[in-house]
C-alpha cells in the first residue's frame, strides 16, 4: 500500500502545481480570441488523445509542437494563458479511460499545465523583443525564443514524468532505449512549431498548412512506434511458431530472455544494448525450428551424434533469419550461446575458434544454462537453483564469463524468488526419475 | 520475357521531349518578369531537388523536386498580381525538368527510365501550375479591386491543383508502369494513390515554403525543411517497418525447406505465380499482399511433419493446412492470411456437389500456383505440361478463372 499513498502525494502535488499556474495566470493574462483558441486546443486534444507508444513507459505525440505555434499565434499576453488552458484538453489519454486509473490523468493535468505554461512564459519574453525589433531581427528573435521554449518544454515534461516514473514506478526512464534518438526530434518540433507560429501572426494563409505539419509531426511519432511494433511481432511470430513446434520449450524463451535483461542490468546495460539482449535471447532457439521434432523432445539421454545435431541448431538461426536485417546483430549474439569462455564449443558467425565470445553471448549462454538446469526436459527433472548456481560457479572460466556468473546470481537473488525444483540436487536422480526408473522419495 | 506491348524508351521520345523544354526555355525567357538570374537559381535548385528521391509504399520513387515545383507559381508572380507569371514558371519548370533528365543521364541512369520520370514530371507540374493559375484567376475575377485581393483565394486555387497533382502523378505512373512490367492497370492505379501522404508532404511544405518566402526569406527554408526532413525519417520508418513483415515472413516460409521437408524454394516461387496471377486477376494492392503472404505460409504446417507419432497415423492435406492455418492465426497481423490457408487445400467444386461461393479467390490461387510448381519442380513435367495439369483439373479441382490467368502470366513470362 505504499506505492499508493505515495501516488496520491505525487498526484496531490502535481495537480496543485498546476492549478496554481492556472490561478497565476489567470491573474496575471488576458485569454486569447475563443476562435484560434478552439482551433489550436482542438489540434492539442485530437494529438495528446492519439498518442503513441515509444517505449514500455512512454507514451508520445507532436503536442510540442501545436503547444509552441500557438502561444505565438496568441502573442504576448494571451500566450501562456492560452496554452495552459490547451493542455488541460491533454490530461486525458485513451488509454486512461480504457483502464480506469485516476494517478496518470491528475499527474498529467499537473505536469502538462506546468510545462505548457512555463515554456510559454520563456516564450513570451523573446517575443515582445521580437516584436519591438521588427523587421529581419523580428525572426531571429522569434527562432531563438522558439528554441529556448522548446528546450524547456522539453526538460520540464522529461523532469516531471522522469521523477513520477522513480517515486511511484521506481523506475529509471533512462533504462528505456531510444530516449537519445526522440528528445532531440521532439526539441526540433518544438522549434519548428515556435517559428509556423511567427510565420501565422505574418501571412495568415499558412494556418491549414500548419495543420498538415501538425500531422506530419504525428506521421513521424507513429511510425516510430510502428516501426517498434513490427519488430515486436516479428519476436512474437518467431517465439509461436518455437511453441507449435515444440510444447516443451514453452516459457522457456520468454524465462531466457528475462533472466539475460536482468543480468545486462546488473552488469550496466541500459536503453538499446539491454534491448538488444533481450531480443537475441528471444531468438536464441530459432534454429531449432529446422532439428528434427523426435530429438528435441527424445526421452532418455541423447547419443553424442544426436547431441551434436542438436547444438547445430545455434548455427541454423543464421540461415532461418538471414534475410531479417534488423535482427542481424541479435542473431550474431544467438548464434553463439553454445560458444564456451575459453575458446571452445560451437558457436555460428559470431564466435571466431579460440576467442572470447562476447559479453552478451556470455550472458545468454548462463541464462540458457540456469534455464535447462532448474526446469523440466524430457530426459530430467528440474533441479534446484543452489545446485544450477554451483554447477554454474563450478564451470566459471571454463564454459562461463567467470563475472557474468557472479553478476546472473546477484541478479537473480535480487529478485527474490526461487527457481527450480526444492529438494533435487542430483543430476542422476534427476535423469532416473525422469525416465521412472525410481519414485520421488527413492 | 515477352514482347512488352509498347516502350517508353523508343529513342525519338527522349529526344522530342529535350527539344521540346529546350525550345519552351527559348521561347518564354523573354516573356518572363521575373529576371533571368533569379530562374537561373530555382531551375538549378529544382533540378539538385529532384535528385533526391524518396520511395514511397507502392514502388514509386517521389522527387525533392516536388517541393520547389508546388512553390513555383506561388513564388513567381506577375508585377503587382497574386497570379503567377505563366512564363517564369513555364521557364523554371522546363529548365529544371531537362536539366534533371541531363545529370541524371550523366551518372548513366537508364534512358528510358529518365525520360519516362521527366515526361511524368513535367506533365503533373503542367497540370498543377494550370490549374493552380485557373482557379485563382476564376476566384478573383469577382473581387471588385483585381490582386488585391483575400491571400485565401491562393490557399484554395492550391488545394485543388495539388489534389489533381497527386491523382494525375498516380494515374500516369500506373499508366507506365503497366505498359513495362504489364501488370493491371486497376492495382497500379490504387497502389500509386495509396502514396498520396508522402505527395501531399511533399506539396504542402512547398506551399509553405512558397507563402512563407515573402514574409521571412531564408527563415521559410527552416520553416519547410524541417517538417519536411520529420516526414522524410517517417517515410523511412515506414517502408522499413513493411519491409520488416515482408523479411519475417519469408524467414517463417523458409523454415519447411530448410528442415527439408519441402522443395527448396517452393514457397518462394509458388508466391511470386500466386502474386502475378492476382495482380492478373484485378485484384487489390491489400488482396494481392494477402495471397503473396499466404502462399508463402502455405506449407508452414509441414514443420509438425517431424513429429514421428503424425508419420505414423498419416496426415491429410487439410490436416497440414489446418497445422499451418494454426501457426499463422498466431501473428496477430496475419488473422485474415489464416484463414487463406487453412482453405487452400480445398477444390474449387466436389463432383456432383454446388461449389461453395465462400471460397476465397487467394486460397484458389495458391491452390493453383502451388500444384503448378510441384508439378514442374518436383515432378519434373515440363511448363508446358505443367500448365496441361491445371487445364485437367480446371472447374474441378482448379477455378477455371484461375487457370486462364495462370496461362496469361506464364506466356508473358515467356515459359509457354
Amino acid at each position: 500500500m505504499a506505492r499508493r499513498t505515495t501516488k496520491i502525494r505525487v498526484a496531490t502535488v502535481y495537480a496543485l502545481a498546476g492549478a496554481g499556474m492556472l490561478a497565476y495566470l489567470w491573474s496575471s493574462e488576458t485569454p486569447p480570441p475563443l476562435g484560434l483558441w478552439a482551433l489550436f486546443a482542438a489540434a492539442f486534444a485530437f494529438l495528446d488523445w492519439r498518442s503513441v507508444e515509444v517505449n514500455e513507459r512512454l507514451l508520445m505525440s507532436p503536442t510540442v509542437m501545436v503547444a509552441l505555434t500557438a502561444a505565438v499565434a496568441f502573442g504576448p499576453g494571451h500566450a501562456a494563458l492560452g496554452v495552459a488552458t490547451m493542455a488541460v484538453l491533454g490530461a486525458v489519454s485513451a488509454r486512461d479511460v480504457r483502464q480506469r486509473r485516476l494517478f496518470q490523468p491528475v499527474a498529467n493535468f499537473g505536469q502538462m499545465v506546468v510545462t505548457a505554461g512555463t515554456s510559454a512564459l520563456v516564450l513570451e519574453q523573446f517575443l515582445v523583443r521580437a516584436e519591438a525589433a521588427g523587421g529581419g531581427a523580428f525572426w531571429s528573435w522569434a527562432a531563438l525564443g522558439s528554441a529556448a521554449a522548446a528546450i524547456v518544454y522539453v526538460v520540464v515534461n522529461y523532469a516531471m514524468v522522469a521523477f513520477a516514473v522513480r517515486v511511484v514506478f521506481r523506475q529509471n526512464l533512462k533504462a528505456w532505449s531510444h530516449l537519445g534518438e526522440l528528445l532531440p526530434s521532439y526539441v526540433a518540433m518544438g522549434f519548428v512549431g515556435g517559428l509556423l507560429g511567427a510565420t501565422i501572426t505574418r501571412t495568415e494563409v499558412v494556418l491549414p498548412l500548419v495543420f498538415i505539419v501538425f500531422l506530419i509531426g504525428y506521421q513521424n511519432i507513429a511510425s516510430f512506434g510502428q516501426l517498434r511494433e513490427a519488430h515486436a511481432a516479428t519476436l512474437r511470430g518467431f517465439v509461436k511458431a518455437l511453441e507449435a513446434k515444440d510444447l516443451y520449450t514453452r516459457g522457456h524463451t520468454e524465462r531466457v530472455a528475462e533472466f539475460s535483461a536482468l543480468t545486462g542490468q546488473e552488469l550496466g546495460f541500459r536503453g538499446t544494448r539491454l534491448e538488444r539482449l533481450r531480443w537475441a535471447a528471444l531468438i536464441h532457439d530459432v534454429g531449432k525450428l529446422a532439428v528434427p521434432r523426435e530429438l528435441i523432445r527424445k526421452r532418455g539421454r541423447l547419443t553424442t551424434d544426436e547431441y551434436e545435431e542438436l547444438q547445430r541448431h545455434a548455427h541454423m538461426v543464421e540461415e532461418i533469419l538471414a534475410e531479417v536485417d534488423f535482427l542481424q546483430p541479435m542473431v550474431e549474439i544467438a548464434s553463439a550461446h553454445h560458444a564456451n569462455y575459453d575458446g571452445s564449443g560451437y558457436g555460428g558467425r559470431g564466435h571466431n575458434e579460440g576467442q572470447r565470445p562476447s559479453v552478451e553471448a556470455s550472458i545468454l549462454a548462463v541464462a540458457d544454462a540456469f534455464d535447462a538446469m532448474t526446469s523440466t526436459r524430457s530426459y530430467r527433472m528440474a533441479l534446484s537453483q543452489s545446485y544450477a548456481f554451483s554447477e554454474l560457479r563450478r564451470n566459471a572460466g571454463k564454459q562461463f564469463d567467470p563475472e557474468v556468473v557472479e553478476a546472473f546470481i546477484r541478479a537473480i537473488e535480487k529478485t527474490g524468488h526461487t527457481f527450480g525444483s526444492p529438494f533435487l540436487d542430483d543430476p542422476e536422480q534427476a535423469r532416473l526419475l525422469a525416465e521412472g526408473k525410481v519414485d520421488a522419495h527413492g | 520475357m515477352g514482347e512488352p506491348r509498347f516502350r517508353i524508351g523508343l529513342p525519338f521520345v527522349p529526344i522530342a521531349a529535350g527539344v521540346g523544354a529546350v525550345a519552351l526555355v527559348v521561347l518564354l525567357l523573354p516573356q518572363a518578369a521575373v529576371s533571368p538570374i533569379v530562374l537561373a537559381i530555382w531551375a538549378l535548385l529544382f533540378a539538385e531537388a529532384g535528385l533526391v528521391r524518396v520511395p514511397a509504399a507502392s514502388g514509386n520513387r517521389l522527387s525533392l523536386a516536388f517541393i520547389i515545383g508546388a512553390a513555383m507559381p506561388i513564388l513567381l508572380r506577375a508585377p503587382d498580381s497574386f497570379l503567377p507569371d505563366a512564363a517564369s514558371v513555364g521557364v523554371v519548370y522546363a529548365a529544371g525538368v531537362f536539366l534533371l533528365a541531363i545529370v541524371r543521364l550523366l551518372r548513366h541512369d537508364d534512358l528510358s527510365r529518365v525520360s519516362a520520370d521527366g515526361l511524368r514530371l513535367g506533365f503533373g507540374l503542367a497540370v498543377y501550375a494550370t490549374v493552380y493559375s485557373l482557379v485563382l484567376l476564376s476566384l478573383e475575377i469577382s473581387v471588385e479591386v483585381p490582386w488585391s485581393a483575400d491571400p485565401w483565394n491562393r490557399f484554395a486555387s492550391f488545394a485543388v491543383a495539388a489534389a489533381l497533382w497527386v491523382i494525375t502523378e498516380a494515374g500516369l505512373w500506373a499508366l507506365m508502369t503497366e505498359a513495362r512490367d504489364g501488370i493491371s492497370k486497376r492495382y497500379l492505379w490504387l497502389l500509386g494513390l495509396g502514396d498520396w501522404m508522402v505527395m501531399l508532404s511533399l506539396l504542402a511544405t512547398g506551399a509553405l515554403f512558397g507563402f512563407a518566402w515573402d514574409e521571412m526569406g531564408m527563415w521559410a527554408i527552416l520553416v519547410a525543411g524541417l517538417p519536411y526532413a520529420f516526414a522524410h525519417v517517417a517515410f523511412f520508418r515506414y517502408l522499413e517497418a513493411r519491409s520488416t513483415y515482408g523479411q519475417t515472413i519469408r524467414a517463417l516460409s523458409r523454415i519447411p525447406e530448410v528442415a527439408g521437408l519441402s522443395l527448396d524454394g517452393h514457397s518462394d516461387r509458388t508466391a511470386g505465380l500466386a502474386v502475378e496471377t492476382a495482380q492478373e486477376l484485378g485484384m487489390t494492392p491489400r488482396e494481392v499482399d494477402e495471397v503473396r503472404y499466404a502462399a508463402l505460409m502455405h506449407d508452414i504446417g509441414r514443420i509438425t511433419l517431424n513429429e514421428p507419432n503424425i508419420l505414423r497415423r498419416g496426415f491429410t492435406d487439410e490436416d497440414l493446412a489446418r497445422w499451418g492455418a494454426e501457426i499463422v492465426a498466431e501473428a496477430p497481423y496475419l488473422r485474415k492470411v489464416a484463414g487463406l490457408v487453412r482453405r487452400q487445400h480445398e477444390p474449387y467444386r466436389r463432383p456432383g456437389e454446388e461449389r461453395d461461393p465462400s471460397l476465397p479467390m487467394a486460397s484458389k490461387i495458391i491452390k493453383a500456383a502451388s500444384a503448378y510448381d510441384q508439378a514442374s519442380m518436383e515432378l519434373g513435367f515440363s511448363s508446358l505440361e505443367a500448365l496441361e495439369v491445371l487445364h485437367r483439373g480446371a472447374a474441378y479441382d482448379f477455378d477455371p478463372n484461375v487457370v486462364r490467368a495462370v496461362r496469361k502470366v506464364l506466356t508473358r513470362r515467356g515459359v509457354v
